[in-house]
């Protein structure tokens, strides 16, 4: 017995599955959630950033389980629920491989499963530079350039988005997107190209599934790449996510699907933000079938769209990832990475502080390794460089050898040193440096003050008895 | 003694409204019409604090969006018993400002709004949410059905806020830009973008879009 196959989840998603409304959806989402956690009692520690508690692990795990059997997923376009009974969900769970492989000739990456207190090193660091609106052509090519010359690094995420398509204004799914995915996957091989890594894997992060498709090609986007789609909160899809895990699965290309649980939505608080976290990673497994084929992915971790930020490292945001990487680690064979989007901007302390946060709550809580490196979500252009890349591979590996007890300690070092920062005044933290503050562009090299800031980080981390 | 029984009422009210319980809020408001109470002042004394209430508890992450939506619809059912009893100036007097909001074409994010519009409401405005990947003409003809005072788009994507651009500009073509204030807010969205495609307000979160939305209607 096997779970339902893609064809028959999409005939679900399109024809079949029962019409409501998106309001009431959201509604038993709530009411679900609400019940779940009063009845395995899950209640946030704000003490612990990283927990170690396998008992709450297993019960978030079961709350989870329950809830996406209970509500299922919800497709925008066609208001239709879509639904999975419990033996399906346990044939669909075991379809999993626990294992991925990315990139080619000499970057060719193998990716297995590791648990919480491992000590088994990472086995896939992919960086990135997220949504932070960059130019087209050469200053695109030298920031993954920098990125490229890392030695760490596996592989990264592109995108979206860049500032203009041939000089005219770029705006989500129009043509001038679909010509844009190409070129920016073109680009992407050169800066490869440039720095003799030409197998090197990235992620394509284009909105439009159109543009990924065009991307398609040797020069390109490679099956060996991958193509990032979404869950929206809570627990839904669409016409233009459901394309491109088609797609993906068609072409043989490598899958990505990110999405936490949002803190202060439809799930309420950090412990329901947490149950439907577990959720939206079934969710990946039986929706976007990320069981067949390649996949890494970024699941069970939690967001926070209040008070004030759109954040991944605040203090109830990294209890629930360190409770969500275990829950995922210790029942599924998801293959499950780390995701880090930071309040702070580049060149900052605060924004290495964060990094360090969020791989406390997840390589010691047994996350197979990284992806999708950092962002400020609040955009000026060209926030992002090699160096922050360089420091969260770097960390990466020195927590892998660490147990949980050591990173709950960190965290809150960490914490205590930024989450005091994160105001209404401040937009969340400083906005950081762009890359060509950051770096010299003729040698694609740091520059000095940021190396010090850098360096001056990791001493402290020394200091805290963590070992690079 | 009245005085007594008329707080009781509007204790109900805002109890109700705090409760998430319609049925309760619609029974209170039966309550306050027997009791001769000006409509009026049991929507602003009784049902408006107990969703400002709710409000509040948002911002202290003390309740979440859910409970915004739960308060607000306790609210409208109290309302329609109470509407039935006042002229509709008087109702109107009662709403700080209607406000049309969605998120722009080609955006697919709706939490954001849905927690924007939900504390417009607790914060005394008419709201009417047009929901993701709205189109420049489809919020302009909503705010021209509703005769809106706000026009509120909010985006989450750096690409898709060009389409806030494109909203200001349809409205200068239509000769409506003076017509309608416009607050713009979302992830990537800036205070200096909202300056430079011409917007009337930008708000950095929730509170603050409420804050701005008082501003632009009282001007």
């Amino acid at each position: 017995m096997t779970g339902p196959s893609l064809w028959e989840v999409l005939d679900r998603a399109c024809n079949t599955g029962n019409v409501m409304a998106a309001k009431d959806f959201d509604m038993k989402i709530f009411k679900t959630v609400s019940r779940l956690v009063a009845e395995y009692d899950i209640k946030y520690d704000s003490n612990t950033p990283v927990s170690s508690d396998d008992s709450l692990v297993d019960d978030v795990w079961n709350a989870g389980l329950q809830l996406f059997t209970e509500v299922g997923s919800y497709c925008i376009n066609s208001n239709r629920v879509i639904l999975f009974d419990e033996s399906e969900i346990k044939e669909g769970l075991k379809e999993l491989p626990g294992e991925a492989t990315i990139g080619e000739g000499k970057e060719k990456r193998h990716v297995t499963l590791r648990e919480a207190d491992d000590g088994k090193p990472l086995s896939i660091i992919v960086g990135g530079v997220i949504e932070s609106n960059i130019p087209e052509g050469e200053l695109f090519i030298k920031l993954y350039q920098s990125l490229a010359k890392e030695p760490l690094i596996d592989g990264f995420y592109v995108g979206p988005p860049l500032q203009s398509s041939e000089g005219k204004m770029v705006r989500s799914g129009t043509p001038l997107e679909t010509h844009l995915g190409p070129k920016m996957a073109y680009w992407v091989r050169e800066a490869l190209r440039r720095e003799g890594r030409p197998g090197l894997h990235f992620a394509s992060a284009c909105t439009a599934a159109i543009a990924n498709v065009a991307a398609s090609d040797p020069d390109g986007l490679r099956r060996s790449d991958g193509i990032v789609a979404t869950i929206m909160p809570e627990l839904k899809t669409d016409y233009e996510n459901l394309n491109k895990i088609v797609y993906s699965q068609d072409y043989g290309c490598v899958k990505h699907i990110y999405n936490g649980g949002m803190i202060g939505g439809w799930a309420g608080g950090p412990e329901g933000a947490l149950v439907v976290a577990i959720a939206n990673a079934i969710m990946a497994v039986m929706v976007y079938k990320i069981g067949a084929g390649e996949s890494y992915n970024a699941l069970g971790y939690l967001r926070q769209s209040i008070p004030n930020y759109s954040a991944f490292v605040t203090r109830p945001c990294l209890w629930g990832s360190s409770i969500g990487s275990q829950a995922l680690s210790r029942n599924t064979k998801i293959v499950n990475t780390t995701i880090a989007m930071t309040n702070s901007g580049p060149g900052t302390e605060m924004q290495l502080q964060e990094i360090v946060s969020a791989i406390c709550a997840s390589i010691p809580c047994g996350r197979e390794g990284l992806s999708e490196g950092v962002r400020r979500f609040k955009v000026k252009p060209l926030l992002g460089s090699g160096l922050e890349n360089r420091f969260w591979g770097e960390v990466g590996v020195a927590m892998s050898k660490m147990k949980r007890g050591f990173a709950n300690m960190l965290a809150d070092e960490m914490l205590k040193k930024y989450e005091y920062k994160i105001t209404r005044e401040s937009d969340g933290g400083p906005m950081g440096h762009t890359f060509d503050e950051i770096y010299d562009l003729k040698t694609l090299t740091p520059r000095k003050r940021f190396l010090e800031v850098y360096s001056g980080v990791k001493k402290e981390l020394e200091d805290l008895g963590l070992e690079f | 003694m009245f005085n007594v029984n008329e707080d009781e009422i509007l204790k109900q009210l805002s109890d109700a409204v705090q409760n998430y319980d319609e049925e309760a809020a619609a029974k209170a408001a039966k309550t306050a019409v027997d009791a001769k109470i000006n409509p009026v002042k049991a929507i602003e004394e009784g049902l408006a604090v107990g969703l400002r209430t709710i409000g509040d508890k948002f911002e202290t992450g003390e309740l979440w969006l859910p409970h915004l939506v739960m308060g607000a619809e306790a609210m409208e059912a109290a309302i329609k018993v109470l509407e039935a009893h006042m002229p509709k100036e008087d109702l109107e007097r009662t709403i700080r400002g209607t406000v049309v909001i969605g998120t722009v074409e080609g955006d697919i994010h709706d939490l954001g709004l849905r927690i924007v519009a939900s504390m417009l409401r607790a914060n005394g405005f008419k709201v009417y949410e047009l929901g993701c990947n709205t189109p420049s003409l489809v919020f302009i003809d909503k705010a021209k059905e509703v005769n809106a005072d706000i026009i509120a788009a909010s985006s989450l994507m750096t690409t898709t806020m060009p389409f806030m651009k494109d909203l200001i500009e349809a409205l200068e073509h239509a000769g409506l830009r003076d017509k309608y204030k416009v607050l713009v807010g979302g992830g990537p969205v800036s205070k200096e973008w909202a300056t430079a495609i011409g917007a009337d307000g930008y708000g950095k979160d929730a509170a603050d879009a409420v804050n701005v939305a008082k501003e632009l209607v009282a001007k």
